[in-house]
């Protein structure tokens, strides 16, 4: 700390800096680095604005380049683009609204993916309720991540456990089968209930975590206190607990809500013929025979303006105003 | 807490530092291409693992093998990277060469530089499928058919692909939709390959549409549609499925391993396939690519392997003599039913694709 406080430009200690040898040092001495660097380099500013053009330079290509890329090809009439140049065309957006072929996997996937937020909310919130306030402070961590177990194997481990557990042989219908309770296996997978139950497994944390941080920080006074007052455990729940975890809820039901709109995997290995949603629609234009990236980019870009507005108008009338505890 | 400022060296420091580490990969990548490296794109378990070793080990030249599942994924990735592709070997079916050629993505094979060209089984020495206009395009590697499996244990032997379709069967078959459907255009006594369609779209439509709708009428039957054969593997060893259309390779693959499972041909027939080893055009490491084709020609053990891994009759000589009993019955057809294969044709591609690709989509919509 002390060396760089003296180090600071038109200090000593700028003079006292080392000189460098071989290349390193012909480029720090020649004029043209001298004038650049200095300039760009000068005041705490020009030193912050270099610093954030890497994370932005990062962030612009990796993030939005794509979805840029996506944006462009859309536009297309034909991709990769002949020789003699792009047409460009609205066509492919036309496509998704002219035939309900696409537009009915797409209303699937908006109520598919409200609903699988509605349970993972119901199902996770208790868990994360019972290990932030239940659990003694001192084995939370330990609790959290007994939880997080599942989620250290990857994403396809995750689903063909799932289908292990539910195929016609899996473990469910096995020991069915075994306590005399069937005859014959119930086919509960490749349905939209064994879709939604891998869906809801496989995105859990993004709910736990957010859920947990939330209720954690809610004082135990305060539920004391409405205690105190006559409220019973519901009343307590419904107007101390449940605003209070707001925040929680509100960036765990966004986050399960974009991941299950997009979710492609899922589908893929649990999904059947009657669950189709529309990321398998979009994936089937790309892996289609004869070229129609297009049309696969302009639905990948409605679904993302779609998810996005329907997130963004959620956390409008959902979130509001935080409770602020002071 | 102390504060931290932002000197002129350390806002250098960490500017180099951040961009060091967003340009590693390029700076690493160019340095890794220009060694001794053959990319491969092709199915799983196509490539033998022991041999793949074992050519590494012989000729310093590391194999990168990038899986596929599908023609269209393979045809569409490498159109899009145009003149700059990544892979140097793909693979190819006999019927879909044209519309790589088309697009100007392979090149003819130089055969004087694969000296083990000649082991090939004869009937597949320049396959007229892989050759066009007097030129080579792909080395032959595994020949297949789309065909009727069924576990035994549920299922009696049968003639017909209507079976796919009897109300006993409800939730408990599989097909690929795409696919089948040129299977239920035979069924119903269309041309499922197009061929005599050329110049007629009304009429293929309608083929088509007919198609679709029968399949769409059927959905009940079907427990699901997969892609790849080691999901149709999963779901006949699940039990989740008792009957399916299947390419012969996944299905010959289980019986080898002991499944009560049989593949037959019925007497609407069926539709065939060759798969070959293709260079791509503008391949980054063709010299690469030429020494693997080589090699992998060489011994019939090699083909062997391949058979034994993914289920498909090798293209390569002395392969037969070279597997049990059981894996030449579970590759063995009776001789009326091998006559009922037809090999996919490369006529009218375009139109096969655009009406398929729709009736495909429609059919998983529906």
């Amino acid at each position: 700390m002390t060396e760089s406080r003296t180090s600071r430009p038109g200090t000593a200690g700028r003079e006292a800096a080392p000189r460098y040898r071989g290349w390193i040092g012909q480029v720090t001495r020649s004029p043209l680095y001298a004038g650049t660097i200095g300039v760009l380099a000068a005041s705490p500013r020009a030193r912050l604005v270099l610093l954030v053009i890497v994370p932005l330079a990062w962030i612009v290509t990796f993030n939005i380049g794509p979805i840029y890329q996506m944006g462009r090809i859309s536009l297309m009439q034909t991709y990769p683009a002949p020789d003699s140049g792009a047409v460009l065309t609205l066509d492919n957006y036309r496509l998704f609204f002219r035939e309900p072929l696409y537009f009915m996997p797409f209303i699937r996937s908006l109520i598919f993916a409200a609903l699988v937020t509605v349970v993972t909310l119901i199902v996770v919130y208790p868990v994360a309720y019972y290990v932030a306030k239940v659990i003694r402070p001192q084995n939370r961590k330990r609790a959290l991540l007994l939880l997080l177990v599942p989620f250290w194997a990857g994403e396809i481990i995750r689903t063909f456990s799932v289908i292990m557990l539910l195929a016609n042989r899996g473990a469910l219908n096995y020991l069915l089968r075994e306590v005399g309770l069937i005859d014959r296996p119930i086919p509960m997978l490749y349905t939209y209930f064994s879709l939604s139950f891998g869906v809801v497994y496989l995105i859990a944390l993004y709910m736990l975590l957010p859920l947990y941080s939330a209720i954690e920080k809610i004082p135990s006074q305060l539920v004391d206190a409405a205690a105190d007052l006559g409220a019973g455990p519901f009343e307590r729940f419904r107007r101390v607990i449940l605003p209070l975890s707001k925040d929680g809820i509100v960036s765990g039901c966004s986050l399960v809500y974009l991941i299950t709109i997009g979710v492609f995997t899922a589908p893929l290995l649990l999904g059947g013929p009657n669950t189709v949603i529309f990321p398998e629609i979009i994936a089937a234009l790309f892996h289609a025979s004869n070229d129609k990236w297009p049309a696969g980019s302009a639905f990948s870009i409605l679904m993302l303006i779609v998810s996005l507005s329907t997130v963004g108008l959620f956390m409008k009338l959902v979130g509001g105003r935080s409770v602020r505890l002071s | 807490m102390n504060r931290t400022d932002l000197t002129r060296r350390s806002t250098l420091m960490l500017l180099g530092a951040g961009a060091g580490l967003v340009a590693a990969p390029y700076v690493i990548r160019p340095a890794r291409a220009q060694s001794k490296v053959v990319n491969i794109t092709t199915y799983d378990k196509f490539v033998p693992q022991s041999f793949i070793e074992q050519f590494q080990k012989d000729t310093g030249i590391e194999v990168r093998v990038r899986l596929t599942d599908d023609q269209g994924k393979q045809y569409n990735l490498l159109s899009a990277e145009g003149g700059a592709p990544t892979t140097d070997i793909v693979t190819v079916t006999g019927h879909r060469l044209s519309q790589f050629l088309k697009s100007d993505l392979l090149v003819p094979l130089d055969v004087a530089r694969i000296g083990n060209f000649g082991n090939l089984a004869a009937a597949y020495k320049g396959a007229p499928q892989l050759t066009i206009d007097g030129k080579v395009y792909g080395v032959p590697l595994l020949a297949g058919f789309e065909g009727l499996a069924r576990n035994t244990e549920y299922t009696k032997p049968t003639e017909t692909w209507g079976y796919m379709f009897e109300d006993e069967f409800k939730g408990l078959t599989s097909y690929i939709i795409s696919d089948f459907l040129s299977i239920v255009m035979k069924y119903q006594g269309n041309d499922g390959d197009y061929v005599t369609y050329e110049g007629k779209p009304e009429i293929a439509q309608a083929a088509t549409d007919k198609a679709r709708d029968f399949l769409i009428a059927n959905k009940d039957k079907v427990r699901k549609y997969y892609d790849a054969g080691s999901e149709v593997q999963q779901m006949f060893l699940n039990e989740d499925i008792y009957l399916a259309q299947t390419w012969s390779g996944p299905a010959a693959k289980l019986i080898m391993d002991g499944h009560p499972i049989a593949l037959s041909i019925p007497k609407e027939g069926t539709y065939g396939f060759l798969y070959s080893f293709n260079i791509v055009k503008n391949a980054p490491n063709a010299d690469a690519a030429y020494i693997f084709l080589n090699a992998m020609l060489a011994s019939p053990e090699i083909g062997a392997a391949m058979t034994r891994q993914s289920g498909f009759n090798s293209a390569f000589g002395g392969v037969d003599k070279l597997l049990t009993d059981r894996e030449r019955a579970a590759l063995a057809l009776p001789q009326e039913q091998v006559e009922r294969i037809q090999f996919f044709s490369s006529v009218n591609r375009q139109m096969k694709n655009d009406m398929i690709d729709k009736a495909t989509a429609e059919i998983k919509a529906a």
